[in-house]
Order: structure tokens, then sequence, then C-alpha cells
């Protein structure tokens, strides 16, 4: 009974105009990238947004995300290739088929895709799952990043980068949260690291990760072909190759080919390729994916 | 204590013998609070402009609420005719989201003006929409929005969301009700994807004609027709078509009257 | 066997219970109206079919013959409007031949609404029966699941309100023919820009005593496309081709064989009924 009395006995005309709260949103200078989020007025909020969004228990719901699809990420000698398409679905639609998967993190590393070929210090996040998800939090950790090297002057090791977002994720975990993403970057400290994160919560370290609904077909090509003491060209080829078989066979994935080299003075961007002649080109002159004939 | 629940509280309550439900009846949400009103909106930038639209039907159902509802607002203007604006933001989905969405935008571009005596470039509000749509990542907007402008190289500027604010840059988007009519035309006639160079070369050395930034008037008649082509098949789209031409002179908007069935 | 065949329906509701969506109908979402005047009877509808919110057919013909003074307007279901009514015309003629009389309006309706009810509102038609027999004029709707109504002015479809709206403020008792069909006209119209699920034009049918009957398709069309402002025509070789291969008429005779018949004359002359 309390708690229903509590429910309705607020001040008359509360919600009328912007609270306090909201009033010191707006003015703020700064845009918060807070961790207060609005929530539904009712007691379950996780099966309400589930009700709303979940499109794969429940194809006909009002509100169709964008989700993104293969990512993969290796370490080898020469550092790590860092490889996805480019391909947004929302339900059977395809969203866009230009979206940047690979996101540049931390301060130093925001200046875009310039046309020479000088790595950029800092961090690579990828990101698979919600499109929405991992673009706001790759950009709180971002910020978060930003603000270590500003307080220990020296850059965040991928260690604890990774951390910041599986601390962050673990917290949120049941919201229905949904991201997969990877955290690969060079450190004095670590040498080349790379780290999986989930929604779940999880948190690995490792040489070789596959995200998203085609990762079995990146697994499958990367798994056969990979070793650790691959030249740079080998690596990333090798990276390109798998991410085209997994847009070759899945349906969610496709577009373009992005493809990133990390390595001790940064990362260098290896283009954004539409997969189309990649693909044939592949074939053509490989003999690769002989059961595509344009025979009639 | 008084229980408003179908069942007793454990222990406090009242002490019937018959049997109790052996499991919690199953609560179902009642609380549906979107409503889909239709319509679909379209932009399209050029090298030194950015065109808006959207159709002026609000349907629910198989009602139309209004044949003049616009949907494509000017941010960060002075008063009500949003004089000076350089941004503008369509909303399509359930109308009253996509309305507080507009006021909150617009607030903070006005606030950013007052507080910094410049006016809030356009990548930057593209990102505070962003951000003000994933506040809401746990009760979302139910819309999906659009924002255009001129970037600060004074070439036109589009970014489109999801309703819980992924965005992205590109050069045109179709959203709402008729997107799946209208953007593989715009995919086919804006940025010439399946379509190559006649005579270029022969099967793989076929070039494919490359997309450049399209003269204002081409980009007019481009959405002219793509709504009139959406006004045929899709029952949700009609009435007026509102369009908003950003330049570097202002933002002019223009009205044309669709099919009213 | 005749009628329906069930045999994949445990199939398709175990796969609906898993989540499968059901195939969607186009459906008639449709304004349909009916109306007497002092020597016959108006029946009229729009021309929009849809799939859900999508615009099927433009201009499709929902006045459907019975009988030559008997017309049928048809909501719901697109296929069961038209099977319907097909059935129950095919039905009328051979009743009207072993009985040698001119059919009736009310035998078609109490035959429509038994047929109806029988499916218990699995066949979505829903129908407005007009027509003028020798004991004078009818109009009724049959509902899909099985009631009929018998009125001066009817109306039906997700446009129905709208038309009825109409003609609740527009029909007087002793209507001329010309009245009638202006009124009819002016109801579907209500319906069709004031119903989402109605659009394009007026079909009209007036079925008057002593008279043929008039099908008036698109009665009046005001809704009519605008010139596109861009042409859209693509140069040869915009498409590409990977590959080409030619089927001329020579080659595709080996894909045919011909056989000779042995010349049965009988079987030719059993077919010939009206001699």
């Amino acid at each position: 009974m309390d708690k229903l009395v509590a429910q309705y006995s607020r001040p008359q005309h509360q919600n009328e105009f912007y609270s306090e709260q909201e009033q010191q949103d707006l003015t703020e200078s700064v845009p918060p990238l807070s961790l207060k989020f609005a929530l539904p007025p009712v007691d379950n909020h996780a099966s309400f947004l589930r009700a709303m969004t979940d499109d794969l228990a429940n194809p006909s719901c009002p509100i169709k995300l964008a989700h993104g699809t293969t990512t993969l990420a290796f370490r080898f000698q020469g550092g790590i290739i860092v490889c996805t398409d480019s391909r947004a679905t929302a339900g059977n639609w395809i969203a866009s088929q230009t979206v940047k998967k690979v996101i540049p993190v931390s301060r130093l590393s925001r200046g875009e895709d310039k046309p020479t070929n000088e790595p950029t210090p800092g961090l690579l996040g990828t990101m698979a799952g919600g499109a929405a998800d991992c673009q706001y939090w790759l950009r709180y950790l971002s910020q978060q990043c930003t603000l270590h090297e500003i307080r220990h002057k020296r850059r965040i090791t991928v260690a604890a980068a990774s951390k910041i977002l599986a601390n962050l994720t673990y917290a949120y975990k049941g919201y229905g949260l949904s991201m997969g993403t990877m955290l690969a970057g060079v450190t004095p400290q670590e040498g080349p690291a790379l780290y999986y994160i989930d929604s779940d919560g999880t948190r690995l370290p490792g040489n070789l990760f596959c995200v998203g609904s085609g990762q079995t077909f990146a697994y499958g090509v990367l798994d056969a072909n990979y070793k650790y003491e691959m030249s740079e060209e080998e690596a990333l080829a090798l990276g390109r190759r798998a991410i085209l078989a997994a847009m070759h066979r899945d349906a969610y994935s496709g577009g373009f080919i992005n493809l990133y080299h990390v390595k001790e003075e940064g990362w260098v961007h290896h283009g954004f390729d539409d997969m189309n002649p990649i693909f044939w080109k592949t074939k053509l002159d490989n003999g690769e994916f002989s059961n595509v004939t344009s025979a009639l | 204590m008084t229980s408003l629940l179908g069942h007793p509280a454990g222990g406090e309550g009242i002490g019937y013998s018959f049997s109790q439900p052996t499991a919690a009846p199953v609560k179902q949400h009642g609380f549906y609070p979107y409503t889909d009103n239709g319509g679909s909106t379209l932009g399209i930038t050029g090298s030194d402009f950015a065109i808006l639209a959207g159709d002026t039907r609000s349907t629910s159902g198989y009602n139309i609420n209004s044949r003049m509802v616009p949907k494509v607002f000017k941010i960060g203007g002075d008063d009500e005719t949003g004089e000076g604006a350089h941004i503008v933001l369509s909303v399509v989905g359930f109308a009253a989201d996509g309305n507080a969405l507009k006021e909150r935008l617009d607030a903070v571009v006005k606030m950013y003006k007052y507080q910094h005596g410049k006016p809030m470039s356009v990548s930057a509000c593209a990102q505070r929409l962003s951000t003000i749509l994933y506040q809401k990542r746990f009760f979302p907007y139910y819309v999906t929005a659009i924002l255009s402008g001129l970037d600060e190289e004074g070439k036109g500027a589009l970014y489109s969301y999801d309703p819980v604010g992924s965005y992205e840059r590109e050069q045109c988007r179709a959203a709402g009700a008729a997107a799946s009519l209208i953007m593989p035309f715009l995919d086919n006639q804006v940025n010439f994807k399946n379509q190559y160079i006649p005579g270029s070369g022969e099967g793989h050395a076929l070039e494919q004609k490359k997309a450049e930034p399209l003269p204002q008037a081409t980009v007019e008649q481009l959405v002219r027709d793509a709504f009139t082509s959406a006004v045929e098949r899709h029952i949700e789209v009609g009435d007026h078509l509102q369009m908003m031409i950003i330049t570097r002179d202002g933002i002019q908007e223009v009205f044309h009257p669709l099919k009213k069935d | 066997m005749p009628g329906f065949d069930f045999s994949n329906y445990n199939r398709n509701a175990a796969l609906h219970a898993r989540g499968v969506p059901l195939p969607k109908a186009t459906s008639t979402g449709t304004t349909i109206v009916g109306c007497i005047y002092d020597n016959g009877v108006v029946i009229a509808a729009d021309t929009r079919a849809t799939s859900g919110p999508i615009v099927a057919d433009k201009n499709c013909e929902k006045l459907h013959y019975i009988a030559p003074k008997i017309w049928c307007a048809g909501a719901g279901t697109a296929a069961d409007t038209e099977f319907t009514t097909a059935l129950i015309s095919s039905n009328v003629e051979l009743h009207s031949l072993s009985t040698g009389r001119d059919p009736r309006v009310i035998t078609c309706m109490t035959m429509l609404k038994q047929h109806l009810f029988r499916y218990q509102g699995h066949i979505g038609a829903y129908l407005v029966v007009a027509g003028v027999d020798p004991t004078g004029v009818g109009l009724y709707t049959v509902h899909a699941h099985g009631s009929t109504d018998k009125l001066p002015y009817v109306t039906m479809g997700s446009g129905s309100l709208a038309a009825m709206s109409v003609f609740e403020s527009m029909w007087k008792p002793d209507l001329d023919k010309a009245g009638a069909v202006e009124l009819c006209a002016e109801a579907i119209k209500a319906g069709i820009f004031n119903d989402l699920g109605s659009g394009s034009n007026v079909d009209v049918c007036v079925i008057e005593n002593d008279k043929p009957t008039q099908l008036m398709r698109n009665y009046e069309r005001p809704n009519e496309r605008g010139q596109k402002e861009r042409n859209y025509r693509f140069p040869r070789g915009t498409t590409a081709v990977l590959n080409q291969k030619i089927i001329t008429k020579e080659d595709m005779k080996k894909y045919v064989t011909i056989e000779t018949l042995s010349g049965d004359s009988n079987l030719a002359g059993d077919m010939d009924v009206d001699s």
C-alpha cells in the first residue's frame, strides 16, 4: 500500500515542465555521456524492452533496431589485423551498407581516415550486435581513455580499457544491451593486445576472435590458414579473405570490407572496399568459390 | 495490510483454506505506449545544399488523423517561425515521441547558442541527437530521425538514426512507412547502384557508374517523383509533400500537393 | 473430392504456433455501397486492393456478375469474394434453368448466406447483393458469418462508416436514377478519401426494370496519377551481363515432342452440346 501511495503522491504539476535535472542537462555546456537512463513506468523494464525491440524472439516487434554483423581480429608477429563487413540490418531490412564498424578509441586517434598512410596512435574497437549500444559505449570508453591519458600522462593499456568496458556491461547485465566488441591496441607495457568483451560481461584476452552472425564462416577460413609468423601482406590478405567468406555465406553480412592494421606506432587503415569486385577477383584469379558460376 | 494483488501476500493474507493458485498468474504487459502514425521522410544532399522532405499525413490504423501534420522541423531558430535556423530535423514513426524529440533538440541547440555565442555545428548537433536518443535506450523514442544541414565546408550534410541513436553520415536516406519503397530507388538514382557505364568494357571489366553530387534541380525532381510514386503504392503516405531546402542563403520551405486517397 | 483441401491445415497451424507468420491474403479493404431508387437499384465500389499497407491493385473490379439482373459488390478477402460470387452465379444459373424462371435476388442472397454460414466466417466475403426480379427491386448485405440485412441503402467494408455518413446526411426517399447514382458515387468518394483501405476510382452498376444492366467501370476517376518529372529509361548496356545465350526458334523445337493422335472422330462428336 505504501508503495502505491508513494507512486501516486507527487506534487501537482511536477512533471509538466523540465525537471531540475533535465534543466541542468540542457544548460550544461558539455553534453554528459551520463549513466542516467529513462526507464519505462513498468515493474519489469527488461521484458518491456524485449517486447518492444527484440526482433529474434518477436519478429513483429514495433521498434526494429539496427544490428551489426561479421567482425574479426587476430594477433600476428607484425601486430593485429582488424577487419569487418559494413552491413546493418533491422529485421530482414538492410538498414545500411556503409556502416563503419571499426571505431577508433581514445582522443588521440579521433582524427578520421586521413589520406596519408601515417599510423594514428590509439586503440581500435569493433562493433557487433546493437549498433547504437556499440557506438555509444565505445564513445563513452573513448572519453574514459582520454581522461586516463590526462590524469596519468600516459596512454591507457588495452587491458585497462577493456576492463572499463567489461565492468560497464556487467553493471548493465540483464537490461537488454547487445554488443560483442573487440579491443585491439599495441602499448609499450603489453605489446600487441587483443580483448573480446560482450554484453554478458565476458572479457577474454586472446590471439584470434570472430564476432557476429557470420563468425563461424570467418573462423573456418581463419583457423585453416592462420599462422602467428605470417608476413604483414599475408595477414592483411587473410583478414580480407575471412570476411569475404562470411559476407558471401551470411545474409546478414555484406557491403564493404573494412580493413585495419594495428602496429606499434598506431593503426593504419587499409581500405573500405566494395566486396563485389573483390569476390570476382578472388574467384577468377585464385579459382576459389568454384560453386559460383555464371554459366547458363 | 491490504493487498490489491489477486493473491494475498505471503503470510499476511486472510487464511482461506481453499487452495492457493499454484503459480502466480502470468502478468501480461498491458503497457503499450506507442502508435505508428505512418508517413515517410526522405533526405538527399548535394555539394552546396541539402533537401529534407516528408509527407504531411498522420494516420492511425485505417484512419487519417490529419492531412497537415508536418514531420520536418527547423531546429534552433529564433521563434515560432524558426527564423535563423540552419539545421533541419525530420522524425517519422510515433508523432508524440517525434515532437518530444524535436522540442528537446531545439532547446539544446538554442541553449548552445546562448552559452557559446555561436550556432551549433551540424556535426555537433548530430552527436548530441545521438546521445539524446540513447538516454532512452531502455524506453525508446519510437522514431526514425534524419538530421540535415550544411557542414563546416558548406557541403550538404545528412545524418540518419535508428530509434536508439546509432547514426551515420550519408548521401541520401529514406525513412518511415515507405522507406522500403523509396530507398532502393535512391540507391539506384543517387548512388547509381547496379548501373554500369555502357560500352566501358566487357564482362568483369565493365565499369560501375560513379556517384557524384547531383544538382539541386535534379534532386528536387527526384524527391517529388519518389513521393508521387510512394503515394501510388503505400496507403499511409499522401496529402502534401513538405520540402525543406537548406542552402547557404537559409532554409526554404515548400509544399506540394499529393494524392489524397 | 469436391470442396476445400485441408491437407496442409495441421502443418500450417503448427508452423504458425512456432512463430512463422501466415501469408498475407490480398484483401479489398474496401468501400462498397448500394441504394435503391424508384425503378431499380444502384451499387458502387472503389477500386483499391491492399496487402497490409501496400496497394496491391490500383484499379481492381469489385462489382461481380451473378445474373444479368443481379450483381454483387464484394469486400473482405479478394479471392473469397471472387470465388463465392462465381460459385453462386453458377448455381443461380442452373437453378433458373431448371425452374425456367428469371432468378430472384432473395434466392441468390439465401444461397450466399447458407454457403457462408456453413464455413463459419472462414470464407471472408462481405457482400452487397442487388438486382431486380419479377418481385421487384432487391438490395441486401451478406456478412461473412451468414447474417443478412435488407435496407433501402447499405454500405460495407472498411470505408462503410465514411460512406454511411454520406447516406445518412443526403439520402431521401423517392430518388430518381441520376440522384441514386450521384449519391452512391459521393458515398464511395467519402470512403476513397477518408478510409486508407479504399482508394483510386469509382465503379458503378445500375440495374433497372425493363432495361439492360449498365456497368459503369471507372464512372469517376478522382485520383489520376500526375506526370513523372524525370525520365527513368536506362541506356542499353547499363546492366552488367556476365554471360548470354540466345535460344532460337529452331532450338526450341528440341524441347517439344509432337505426337499424332489416332483420329477418333467420336471424341469431337461427344463434345458437341449445342446443336
